[in-house]
């Protein structure tokens, strides 16, 4: 644990709060920290900078909660944990979320990181993808488990998906650079962002410029948690929103402070720094300017559900929960 | 061997590799000199990972060998409890690391607890089983002396059984040193702070290549070295390895009923075991024998499930028995001819044995960047993943020859083929066979790691596909049918095992 660092303004802050709780008979002797888990759903990257933020500023423990950040990974599922109350908000999607309910999780979505779907094509600029259709005639690389993604893609766009060849590759630009597909189904802020940091810009086409509209690293809480745990839930979600936007600030403050917090992960400090440059455009929008970080209106959870009917997920409105977010924001 | 032949071996493997790094181009191969460029400037956090890793997989080493120990008691102090003991340690071995994975890490939450346990179960079996058969390797006069002094078993284990076992327990920490370090980095997958797995996610993730090759260079390097430790350590303490037994104790003895019954008691008891293991937990994720039998039996959907999970069991099958099959003649013809060809195996041997301690999560990324995603790929890795076991068992084994027999056949002028073929091949077949049974879970664990990291199919993908859209009945009915899967090949091989050496070796199958 690190010792709170004592200047003389907290000093006084202190003793003024000290003052007036003691006048009113409220001081607890050392207020205990409630410990709450944030269930990150990757390994540790600029990609949760914003937790990093809140963390290292303690604006979590300022509030009462001793947050304890938990690893996501490629054998690390983010639902149960929040399910058996491990973590209080897991980051999912919504996709992942609305499969999730079907199985009987009880989850809402209660802030949305995202705004954009990160799923994008990359291609190489000799043979570029810069619309869907551009794909008829290409081999595309990525898992076979995405198929639904690219099929709601080509359903969007009115191309006829029978015309791109899917190769099953693993998550990694190695078989683009090889020349043994032409493009990669991939996020935006990785495999394209580890070929330019190798000198190799990739061609990028978001989904979400072309009508997939999907809500993505969206923070989960169950119902229960909604309704009797509200003060711990606005104080995790607020240290977030607050993270996120002092990251927007400054991206490269964020990806130092990553980096400086990780020093066993292997993290590559430009590499972090471009990432971090190229997640701004996805988390941050119109939307967002006007009401805060995380927002959403009836018309972009209109678009989900849209997009999840394609992907074979049936949802309602009531599966996003906006209540703590007015909290924190109004 | 002399020390300039081993120096030769690894200057062609070395220039071998670098060839291979200079030929494949930038995106594929690093060679030994980018690996060393590498590790020259990232020595700190490279050597923070290995430690990490090395502590986690030492803790699993030690606990599943303990288990291992506590688990081989039981029967020499209850023999009627063998069948039991012996089945339901053959089950939990064949448990499927991958959805084994993301249930520890709920059960245990964040810290070592799953890369721990996992590097336990990975270890524990290969000792079991040499234990098993070490317990019982005495003349039986030993015992009669105990009962003579009309002294229980409790005495038999403590004064003959487990001094006689020593050699056995030594073999087979042997054999699962290497084990701890691939079940510790799995369980890094499941959410790790730090770790060499860790680093293979993030480097291959970031087209790091000279970086990923470092990191299969040292995890497989530290593979070759706890082998080589523990094998030194029991060199020290028992200069004479002993003439190792390596059938299974028989199990299910008897008549066909009796088996049936001895069967549904050990089902009985692992359904017995799962429900209390689950109970308390939230059926979200934690399915309960019911729910999984309702999911692949009576659900509305339960035809789909089975159409599903028939595909990718199907499909895993074609590339693992392919691969399975070739790894064990591979293994076993390399070792004939360098029994034939001596001169070889100065050069061969080493490289067999510290190539099959490389864990295959940091092999499987590599072998797919050079095969391809096809079949080849996949049936390499089974192969490799069986050969090397095959291969070093088989050469013990033709070891094993008996002197007069080759003294005869030399009396009469027979050559080496006739040597071979009359007298070291029939010697080699129990060790073929306890390899070929060992290599049965390893196969199918192979084939499910690649496709869950690589292809993309069958029922590694199943695993992780079902967890990432949380359909925990779909998971847990993968990981039973797999383990089912495991458990019966297994039995097909132990039954093939018993006819062949009844003929063959009759002394390994007497109880």
């Amino acid at each position: 644990m690190t010792p709170i660092p004592l200047t003389r303004r907290r000093l006084m802050q202190a003793g003024a709060a000290g003052l007036a709780l003691g006048g009113l008979g409220l001081v607890r002797p050392a207020a205990a920290q409630v410990p709450v888990g944030l269930q990150l759903s990757w390994l540790h990257s600029v990609q949760f900078a914003g937790s990093y933020i809140a963390r290292k500023n303690n604006w979590w423990r300022d509030a009462g909660l001793e947050v304890t950040l938990l690893q996501g990974g490629p054998n690390a599922p983010v639902e149960p944990p929040v399910v058996a109350g491990t973590a209080l908000i897991g980051i999912s999607a919504a996709d992942y979320t609305a499969a999730a309910v079907a199985q009987g999780a009880p989850f809402r979505i209660i802030g949305v990181a995202m705004q954009k779907n990160p799923f994008a094509i990359a291609s190489m600029p000799a043979n570029p993808v810069r619309v869907p259709a551009d794909l008829v005639g290409k081999r595309i690389g990525m898992a076979v488990a995405n198929t639904p993604v690219l099929q709601a893609l080509c359903t969007l766009n009115d191309v006829d998906i029978g015309g791109v060849q899917v190769v099953p590759t693993q998550y990694s630009a190695q078989p683009l650079l090889a020349g043994e597909v032409d493009c990669l189904l991939c996020w935006e802020t990785d495999l394209p962002v580890a070929m330019e940091m190798q000198g190799v810009p990739a061609e990028t086409m978001l989904l979400a410029d072309h009508g997939y509209a999907l809500h993505s690293q969206t923070y989960i809480a169950t119902t229960d948690s909604i309704a009797n745990r509200r003060a711990e839930l606005v104080a995790l979600l607020g240290g977030e929103v607050r993270g996120w936007d002092t990251y927007r600030a400054d991206t490269d403050a964020a990806a130092v402070l990553t980096v400086e917090t990780f020093p066993d992960a292997g993290l590559d400090l430009e590499t972090q720094k471009l990432q971090a440059r190229r997640q701004v455009p996805l988390m941050f929008s119109d939307l967002t300017q006007a009401n805060g970080f995380g927002w959403w209106s009836e018309e972009t959870v209109a678009q989900n559900i849209e997009t999840l009917a394609l992907l074979g997920r049936s949802v309602t409105p009531d599966l996003w929960d906006r209540s703590i977010l007015e909290e924190i924001h109004g | 061997m002399t020390a300039r032949t081993r120096w030769f071996g690894l200057a062609t493997f070395l220039g071998l590799w670098q060839g291979l790094a200079l030929l494949a181009g930038g995106w594929l191969l690093a060679g030994p000199v980018g690996v060393l460029e590498w590790l020259a400037a990232h020595p700190g956090l490279m050597a923070r990972a290995a430690a990490v890793t090395l502590a986690n997989a030492a803790c699993g080493f030690v606990l599943g060998n303990l288990a291992a120990i506590l688990l081989a008691a039981i029967p020499a102090l209850w023999p009627r409890t063998l069948n039991l003991v012996a089945g339901l340690a053959l089950v939990v071995f064949c448990l499927p690391l991958i959805a084994t994975g993301p249930i520890l890490r709920v059960l245990m939450g964040p810290g070592n607890g799953p890369q721990i346990v996992l590097a336990a179960l990975a270890v524990y079996y290969t000792t079991l089983i040499p234990l098993l058969a070490g317990l019982r390797a005495m003349p039986s006069a030993w015992l009669d002396l105990v009962q003579i002094y009309g002294r229980g078993r409790w005495a038999e284990l403590v004064h003959v059984r487990a001094r006689a076992s020593v050699p056995y327990l030594l073999a087979g920490l042997r054999i699962s040193a290497p084990a701890a370090i691939l079940g510790a980095m799995v369980g890094e997958f499941t959410g790790a702070e730090r770790g060499l797995g860790v680093l293979t996610i993030r480097f291959s993730r970031d087209l790091d290549v000279p970086a990923l090759w470092s990191v299969a260079a040292v995890a497989a390097g530290l593979a070759i070295a706890v082998h080589a430790a523990v094998g030194w350590l029991g060199r020290r303490a028992l200069p004479d390895a002993p003439p190792v037994i390596l059938a299974p104790p028989r199990l299910l003895r008897g008549s066909p009923g009796r088996k049936a019954a001895h069967a549904a008691l050990l089902v009985a008891l692992i359904l017995v075991l799962w429900w209390v293991a689950v109970a308390g937990l939230n059926p979200f994720f934690a399915k309960r024998p019911a729910d999984v039998a309702a999911a692949v039996i009576w659900a509305p959907d339960a035809a789909m499930t089975r159409a599903a999970l028939m595909t990718a069991m199907m499909q895993t099958l074609a590339l693992a028995v392919p691969g399975y099959l070739a790894g064990l003649a591979l293994g076993a013809g390399l070792a004939i001819l360098l029994a034939l060809r001596p001169g070889l195996s100065a050069v061969m041997t080493p490289w067999a044995v510290a190539l099959r301690s490389i864990p295959i999560v940091t092999t499987a990324p590599l072998i797919v960047l050079l095969l391809g995603r096809g079949a080849a790929g996949t049936v390499t890795l089974v192969a490799l993943m069986v050969f090397f076991p095959t291969f070093a068992a088989c050469q013990e084994g033709l070891r094993q020859a008996p002197g007069p027999i080759l003294d005869l056949f030399r009396s009469y002028c027979a050559g080496p083929l006739r040597q071979t073929l009359h007298v070291r091949i029939p010697a080699m077949l129990p060790a073929l066979f306890a390899s070929a049974r060992m290599g049965v879970p390893a196969a199918i664990l192979a084939a499910t790691v690649v496709e869950w990291l690589a292809t993309g199919r069958g029922l590694g993908n199943l695993m992780a596909l079902s967890a990432s859209v949380s359909d925990y009945a779909m998971l847990w009915l993968t990981m039973v049918a797999v383990t089912a899967m495991s458990a019966l090949l297994y039995a097909v091989v132990a039954g093939a095992e018993t006819r062949v050496l009844a003929v063959m070796a009759p002394e390994q199958v007497r109880a």
